[in-house]
């Protein structure tokens, strides 16, 4: 007999399969749309299409984009802190 | 000395060929056999470093993921690594958790980087990292396997397993192992680390997020100007063109000697390379690299393919005979991960 030792580790508190999600609006009527831009070509004009959709047939009152660093990072706080202060709902992907 | 106890949770195994088995069933393998991590191989690993189980390596915060001694050990003891080569997979797994290298986009991306290690200093020659013939393998135990180890930890301790939070569309071979040592001895320049702000008498590595090594002949010419102008014309449209990352090249034993002859400095191949590896906007256009139709001006209108000639990096290595060399571009774009050097701690 001889034992051996588990290379892995469970996942931490924080990681993404703890992360406790903000509860989703039943409705986006009257919400303010924050959309994040991951500086991918095109994906100004992507979000941009989402978010006049989201205006015009969800009934959003507005849309605002912020631009992220570069696509491999997460947004930056100041660009989180602005959402949290100034919208209801964000879309944020990433794609190429 | 006494290392504090191992945490790991234990599987008792009837035998070797069980422990091999039961990696592969547990997904712990890069899909070749393993090394059985038994807790005395891991111990010997960990008294290499002087490090405690517990002593976090490094923190991934892309990942919330704390890399501790104990679990390198274990992947570095999968990996086939001697004890010895440890403390060089310890820095190049604190070069991997350094912001600046930037985790989650090498680590995921479609693009597929691997992990490229550059070793320096005078713990190269101790541990025996090949510098010379068939520089990226195979035929070393030192290359070969403390990349291993560290795609290992990716693997089991960051989650980046090809299929879920590795995303790699091709992939390429360095993704098994992807470690070179800079040939010093023969190198007429500065080395990397050295240049990288540390001394001679230190080791260190420098991790790159990196594509595959792009080879280049050049058997004609017996001058700088006209080795490096071949390398120029191979490179100017590698890579991720549009996204200008960092590049390293590596000088061959002919093709070192010859630039060496000439009196060129590492500095000077930079600025070299990094003029003549621009692109028109026109060219960039017509072989849709960048977006638009060409306007009147851009036929002199000019991309660099990096950032700065300072994004050109240079090692001395590979085989001294054979006029061949090679750039490895570097992944993403230097914004988005950029080499990192760490000393190797004795």
């Amino acid at each position: 007999m001889m034992e051996i030792l588990d290379p892995t580790v469970p996942p931490s508190p924080g990681a993404a399969s703890s992360i406790a999600y903000a509860e989703r609006p039943a409705s986006l009527a009257g919400k303010r749309i924050a959309l994040i831009e991951n500086t991918k070509f095109n994906s100004d004009r992507l979000l941009q299409k989402i978010g006049d959709i989201l205006t015009t047939e969800y009934g959003a009152a507005e849309t605002r984009m912020w631009r992220k660093q570069n696509a491999s990072v997460p947004a930056h706080e100041e660009v989180i802190d602005e959402v949290r202060r100034t919208c209801d709902v964000m879309v944020a992907g990433i794609g190429d | 000395m006494v290392i504090a106890a191992l945490t790991s949770a234990r599987y008792p195994v009837a035998d070797p060929d069980e422990a091999v088995e039961l990696c592969f069933a547990r997904g712990w393998t890069d899909g070749l056999p393993v090394v059985p991590p038994t807790p005395d191989r891991v111990e010997a690993m960990l008294l290499a470093t002087r490090l405690a189980p517990a002593h976090q390596v490094t923190y991934i915060a892309h990942r919330a993921v704390s890399i501790t001694a104990e679990k390198v050990a274990i992947n570095a003891v999968l990996a086939g690594c001697r004890p010895e080569y440890m403390p060089v997979v310890v820095a190049a797994i604190e070069a991997i958790g350094d912001p600046r290298w930037s985790y989650h986009g090498p680590g995921t991306s479609t693009a597929g980087a691997a992990v490229l290690i550059v070793v320096n200093g005078p713990v190269a020659r101790a541990i025996d990292v090949n510098a010379g013939d068939n520089l990226f393998g195979p035929g070393w135990r030192a290359n070969l396997t403390i990349g291993r180890a560290v795609r290992l930890v990716m693997r089991n301790v960051c989650g980046s397993r090809p299929g879920t939070l590795d995303r790699g569309t091709l992939g390429h071979p360095g993704k098994l192992s992807y470690v070179i040592a800079e040939n010093e001895a023969e190198s007429p320049w500065l080395p990397l680390h050295v240049e990288r702000g540390l001394r001679p008498d230190q080791s260190a590595v420098t991790v790159m997020a990196a594509d595959g090594p792009h080879q280049f002949y050049n058997q004609l010419s017996s001058t700088a100007e006209g080795i490096l102008t071949t390398l120029a014309d191979d490179m100017r449209v590698s890579g991720n063109v549009m996204g200008q990352p960092q590049y390293l090249l590596v000088l061959a034993g002919e093709h070192m000697r010859t630039i060496a002859r000439d009196g060129w400095t590492k500095a000077m191949i930079r600025e070299f390379v990094f003029a003549r590896t621009q692109n028109s906007h026109a060219h960039l256009k017509r072989t849709q690299r960048m977006a638009g139709a060409p306007e009147p001006g851009d036929e002199s209108r000019m991309r660099p393919l990096v950032e700065s000639p300072d994004d050109i990096l240079i090692v001395a290595a590979g085989g001294r005979a054979g006029a061949f060399s090679a750039y490895v571009p570097g992944w993403g774009s230097r914004r988005a991960s950029q080499a990192v050097t760490k000393e190797v701690k004795p």
